[in-house]
């Protein structure tokens, strides 16, 4: 181990991905894709005493209430009234939120999940198709101070004009709204949001979603996030990171050249692409940030069977919880 | 970054302030694109609070044991999302073979609140005395017999003509969907409707002090 930690400066091989099934990305989606899941099973006769809703609000087994705490608060102020059930439901993803950050953006949402896959698609694309052997460029960057404004704005409409107007035209509700219970005009606008992930790539996410600008102010020093090794961040600034974030966030310029402990962009939205394409282990998706004496990364693809790390404590690894 | 939460506070603010303003702005033009009148559920807060208090999660369309309800799409404005039926395709049956109120108990705000049997206020049935066959020389009860409070809600003069009690009429439905004429003879006007001149009539001895009556009733 010290001999390893003496070589250390030696450029060394690059860190190949995790194979799927132990990549965030699959488990992201696989989250996703069940909730989807138990929504259209929820609509399904006879079976809406397990799990029934849409996001704007689900009841599981008939008993928790699970409510988008946007919806929660535009209809409380909209109608001056104290629902219960209501706000008992987005007080319970309030204080996930809290404790876990905004994980319903990356790991949740199905607009995400469609968009998410979108992304896939365009670089399959690129990549397969049309030959090129770059990355996507990153996303231009844009101000998100405009999905706080706007979150605000549907706030203060609730108030005076006693709309829960979010919930109406939400794009997340739409898409749900379409998919379970077949009102298909709203897919019209998640259409325009998907199309304007080709020209200005998670243009709603970043800047304009009311939902993801609560999440990310609620979620902020939220225990499950990107965490830096102190160790290995800012030897070599490759930007795979900040080339492969969905959400155009920094990552190398803002966070791990500058000694940061933990990616605490509002916009992260806690999806681990970055931890994936990291070739030295800098990153890791955790609720526990790397002690301020790590070791440094194994020198191996520690995923490989012909890993030789041996005793090695591996920080990458302990990242599965 | 403390930066980052005062940037995002300043701008939610901001926003507040706007949203008041679109808000106002929307309150004086006579909030348009509010949707036609729609038959509810039972228990449906007046219209307006109605629209305010429902979140659009849909969980009454799910929990409705006779997959009564639909949600209206994007078409009816800002009442999209929101749950309604259609009673000569599938009237409201009340949940007479449960105990109570599916809709009601799914609701997660008070858009759907527990009320009285005999309180429900959906609408009120109106008969087309030129279709209804108990008008044009056939003895017909079917919506007589359909109806939850026959002799109260529905009943027959001398020539067995057909009547609507409005005091006891809740707007079901069952007479509707029961009627064998084609265009129906008997047909529920929304309550909605109803909220302008001869506004709910009578319905003030039914509904006593509740101060959840029909939109726009002044107190008796």
């Amino acid at each position: 181990m010290n001999s390893r930690a003496a070589n250390h400066p030696r450029p060394r091989p690059l860190r190949k991905g995790p194979p799927w099934y132990r990549s965030w990305t699959f488990y992201r989606r696989l989250t996703a894709v069940v909730f989807l899941a138990l929504l259209v099973f929820g609509s399904m006769n006879g079976f809406e005493r397990f799990f029934r809703g849409s996001t704007s609000g689900t009841k599981i087994l008939d008993v928790v209430p699970i409510t988008d705490p946007l919806a929660a608060i535009e209809s409380a102020v909209a109608s001056r009234e104290f629902h219960q059930t209501a706000l008992l439901g987005a007080g319970i993803l309030v204080v996930f939120a809290v404790v876990m950050g905004p994980v319903f953006c990356g790991w949740v949402c199905p607009l995400g999940l469609v968009l998410d896959l979108n992304h896939s698609i365009r670089r399959f694309v690129r990549r397969r198709i049309l030959g090129k052997r770059k990355e996507l460029p990153v996303p231009k960057p844009v101000s998100s101070e405009i999905k706080y404004a706007l979150f605000g704005v549907l706030v203060g409409f609730a108030v005076v004009a006693q709309i829960p107007l979010f919930q109406i035209v939400s794009p997340i509700n739409l898409l749900v709204r379409a998919i379970v219970f077949g009102s298909t005009l709203g897919l019209a606008f998640v259409a325009v949001i998907v199309v304007m992930e080709w020209i200005w790539p998670r243009l709603w996410c970043r800047a304009l979603c009311p939902l993801g600008s609560f999440y990310s102010i609620v979620g902020r020093l939220g225990l499950f996030r990107v965490q830096i090794n102190p160790y290995e961040a800012g030897k070599v600034p490759c930007k795979r990171c900040a080339t492969r974030c969905p959400m155009g966030v920094p990552i190398m310029d803002d966070y791990t050249m500058k000694g940061e402990r933990a990616v605490t962009h509002p916009n992260c939205n806690r999806c681990g692409e970055c931890t994936e394409v990291c070739p030295r282990g800098v990153l890791k998706l955790s609720l526990f940030p790397y002690p301020r004496d790590a070791a440094p990364a194994p020198s191996c693809n520690p995923h490989e069977g012909d890993c030789d790390c041996g005793d090695v404590p591996l920080p990458v690894m302990q990242s599965t919880t | 970054m403390a930066d980052w939460t005062r940037r995002q506070f300043v701008a939610a603010g901001g926003g507040i302030i706007a949203g008041i303003g679109l808000g106002g702005l929307y309150a004086a033009t006579g909030r348009p694109a509010r949707g036609g009148p729609m038959l509810r559920p039972p228990g449906a807060l007046p219209e307006e609070e109605f629209l305010a208090a429902c979140i659009r999660c849909g969980q009454c369309v799910q929990a409705c044991p006779y997959d009564v309800l639909h949600l209206a799409d994007l078409d009816e404005g800002l009442a999209a999302g929101t749950p309604y039926f259609v009673p000569s395709e599938n009237p409201c049956n009340l949940c007479r073979d449960h105990n109570s109120l599916r809709c009601i108990d799914a609701c997660p705000t008070s858009a759907l609140s527990p009320v009285e049997f005999e309180d429900i206020d959906i609408g009120e049935a109106h008969i087309c005395k030129g279709k209804c066959l108990a008008y044009n020389g056939t003895i017909c009860r079917a919506c007589w017999h359909a109806c939850p409070f026959p002799d109260d809600a529905l009943y027959f003069d001398d020539l067995l003509r057909v009547h609507v009690n409005t005091d006891h009429c809740i707007g079901c439905g069952l007479c509707e969907h029961a009627c064998p004429t084609d265009p129906k003879a008997v047909t529920i006007t929304p309550r909605g409707a109803l909220v302008s001149p001869g506004a709910g009539r009578g319905k003030q001895s039914r509904r006593g002090g509740q101060g959840r009556g029909a939109g726009g009733e002044g107190e008796p």
